[in-house]
């Protein structure tokens, strides 16, 4: 049981960083607030879904398909944003509220209010170990989560695009007179975040169910991760979201299914108390 | 020179301007007259957009079917019925001004359709404001009837699930180790509660009752609680999302109990299509389907598949009998009024409500003294080979319960 809980929670929280990290990154260089970012997260979900369902595609090479589908989406959200003014997280809320709205009944009128769920069988086998059994469903969320956190840490962190993006993340303004591009660095970010997007969206038609309105859960879990993280902080994503999953597993186990929200809420409003920077941050 | 005399005539005015007044002033008297331009007004609120927008979607088309059919038929005392729609988008704060907007601008005199007791409960505390009668189309908590609002109906009622869950637990599954998981909602919590104390008076002890949030993204931790228990039978009140991901999460841990049951949401046709052979042996309830029907009722049944087919262009479900159900009982109190020559308000109607006989394909509808259907009763069904099988009560089974369900390795 326990194991089983602690192999659920590494497996969730991955998917959870996944989510995050395409709207952590969007919102630290961007400084745009995303509510929609969960309704692209389904949207690139049913991609996915019809390509398989409907032209019975390899579920793999769905995957393409639904990034090229997010990354001409965000680049007209960002096109969208660019329009708008100070103060530009407000007007950004308010700008992808409206158009979460949008998205969610286009697809609710396109893909109907039926319950879809992209069924593999591979990925409900697995392997037996004692006391628990680990599904490869669970195994690929592991390892498509531990690459895309790879391959973003070296982005980030070995590269010079990764270290301008850092900078713009930290100062906009002094990136700026540092003779960083600045509007670059915001397209960059918003394909990043569609790639991220387009990755998390036919997994989660996978691991989960597709439905149109079930998009504004995903964007509360970005919005909670990114919190918890500290904004800016792609480490403190990654620390975030196996703490949450690992939370939320083990409060079924050890005080019932129905605290496992409660734990999790608690858990972010202790941290908001102690540490209001995030969970790697240094303090004022 | 003479002049020529002023005249109004033109396309607009083809008379001369005096009788031209005359003529529109009589046109206008015409037109405004009740007798003839009036349409009696029907108010129905149901969420068609928003978390449950698919079964609002379904009530609705069960309503259009029943008005429709009534409109065929010449109407109520003659006056065509006019459905006025309002999505109340699954938020109990739209569902009231939704309400206010139908009671007191459009003057509706009945109001028909809504899902889930969130969105039932307010509409019908409106309805109670306005003197409106208002027929819930799936509502269960038990509360909702006990406020004393006499303008308040429902077709469904917890009884109809309780009763055979708790038969079929007792008298053929016989757990050793039961779990009963449910949503934090009103009626499934009521569920819960209703069937634990019927099967404690059967001598069957719960070992587990968890209460879940309803699109609960990972049940894994609470499974392997359920096998560290060795649940043999898992009763989980969650609706068609939670059942896709929990039964899912069941098979990928090879975690197989004896028998799944799913009051709500596993008996539809798309539930099976969407989970594919891994929906077979998955128990449920369900009131009504094209081929589950009230003894009696068959002819009833098949006309309602066929409109319904021929304006929808699908099979109906269980869902869209309830919310036609709820508009024919509408509309046949209606037309009990006109018929004892009274005049059509929301007092008389809703008498007349009080003392409906109606026999619909889903239930014989008779109200209780407070607004519960005195009849409504599921039948418990298992899927076996992709098809509801009516596995209990025995009376109306047309199949053997298939138990234990076979492990997932065994199905493989």
């Amino acid at each position: 049981m326990w194991t089983t809980a602690l192999v659920s929670g590494i497996s969730l929280g991955s998917f959870y960083i996944l989510i995050a990290l395409g709207f952590a990154l969007i919102f630290g260089v961007t400084r745009n607030f995303n509510l929609a970012h969960g309704e692209l997260v389904v949207f690139a979900g049913y991609v996915s879904y019809w390509l398989w369902k409907v032209w019975a595609w390899p579920f793999v090479l769905t995957f393409p398909v639904a990034i090229l589908a997010t990354l001409l989406i965000c680049l007209g959200l960002q096109r969208l944003f660019a329009r708008l003014c100070e103060p530009l997280e407000l007007n950004s809320i308010v700008l992808s509220f409206g158009l979460a709205i949008l998205i969610q009944n286009t697809m609710l009128f396109w893909f109907s209010g039926d319950y879809r769920l992209i069924r593999i069988s591979t990925l409900s086998q697995g392997l037996r170990f004692p006391g628990f059994y680990l599904s490869y469903g669970q195994l690929t969320l592991l390892f498509l989560s531990l690459t895309v956190i790879a391959i973003l840490y070296i982005l980030m962190y070995r590269t010079y695009l990764g270290k301008a993006l850092r900078a713009t993340i930290q100062d906009k303004e002094a990136a700026a007179q540092a003779g960083i591009n600045v509007a670059v660095m915001g397209t960059l970010a918003f394909c990043l975040g569609a790639i991220l997007i387009g990755l998390a969206g036919p997994l989660y038609g996978c691991i989960h169910y597709l439905y149109p309105s079930t998009g504004h859960e995903v964007t509360l879990l970005a919005i909670t991760i990114t919190i918890f993280a500290g904004v800016g902080r792609l480490g403190g994503i990654i620390l975030a979201g196996w703490i949450l999953g690992l939370a939320e597993s083990f409060a079924v186990i050890l005080c019932g299914a129905s605290w496992r929200e409660m734990v999790a809420a608690v858990l972010l409003l202790t941290l908001l108390a102690f540490k209001p920077r995030g969970i790697l941050g240094k303090g004022e | 020179m003479k002049s020529t005399p002023r005249t109004h005539q033109n396309f607009w005015f083809p008379l001369p301007k005096r009788h031209s007044i005359i003529f529109y002033f009589l046109l206008c008297l015409f037109l405004s007259n009740p007798s003839i331009a009036e349409t009696l007004k029907i108010g129905e609120i149901n969420p068609l957009s928003g978390r449950l927008a698919k079964q609002g979607v379904e009530i609705h088309q069960g309503v259009e079917v029943a008005v429709a059919e009534a409109n065929a038929a010449g109407g109520v005392g003659g006056k065509q019925l006019k459905l006025i729609s309002r999505d109340d988008q699954s938020q109990p704060d739209v569902a009231i001004s939704r309400a206010e907007e139908l009671c007191a601008w459009e003057k509706v005199l009945a109001l028909t359709g809504g899902y889930v007791d969130s969105l039932v409960g307010p509409i019908a505390a409106v309805a109670k404001k306005y003197r409106i009668p208002y027929v819930a189309s799936a509502s269960l908590q038990k509360e909702l009837v006990q406020h004393e609002n006499p303008y308040f109906f429902r077709v469904s009622r917890l009884q109809g699930f309780t009763e055979p869950l708790c038969g079929i637990l007792t008298e053929h599954l016989k757990p050793q180790r039961l779990a009963i998981l449910h949503s934090a909602t009103p009626g499934s919590t009521e569920l819960a509660r209703d069937l634990e104390n019927c099967l404690k008076a059967h001598g069957i002890n719960m070992r587990l009752i968890e209460k879940f949030r309803p699109g609960t993204p990972d049940f894994t931790p609470l499974i392997g609680k359920l096998a560290e228990m060795k649940i043999d039978v898992i009763v989980s009140g969650g609706f068609s999302p939670d059942h896709i991901l929990l039964v899912r999460q069941l098979k990928e841990n090879r975690v197989c109990p004896k028998a799944y049951i799913g009051p709500f949401g596993i008996a539809y046709e798309n539930f099976i299509q969407t989970m594919g052979e891994d929906a077979d042996y998955l128990y449920s309830t369900c009131a009504w389907n094209p081929g589950i029907t009230e003894p009696g009722s068959e002819a009833t049944s098949r006309y309602f598949v066929q409109k319904f087919r021929q304006m929808f262009k699908g099979e109906p479900n269980t869902t869209n009998m309830h919310g036609y159900t709820s508009a024919r009982a509408l509309i046949a109190a209606m037309q009990a009024v006109v018929k004892n020559g009274q005049t059509l308000s929301g007092d008389a109607i809703r008498l007349a409500l009080t003392r409906l006989d109606l026999a619909m394909p889903m239930e014989h509808l008779v109200f209780d003294p407070n607004g519960d259907p005195l009849h409504y009763r599921h039948v418990v069904v298992q899927i076996q080979k992709g098809r509801l099988v009516v596995v209990y009560p025995p009376d109306r089974a047309s199949g053997e319960p298939l138990f234990p369900m076979p492990s997932w390795e065994e199905r493989n």
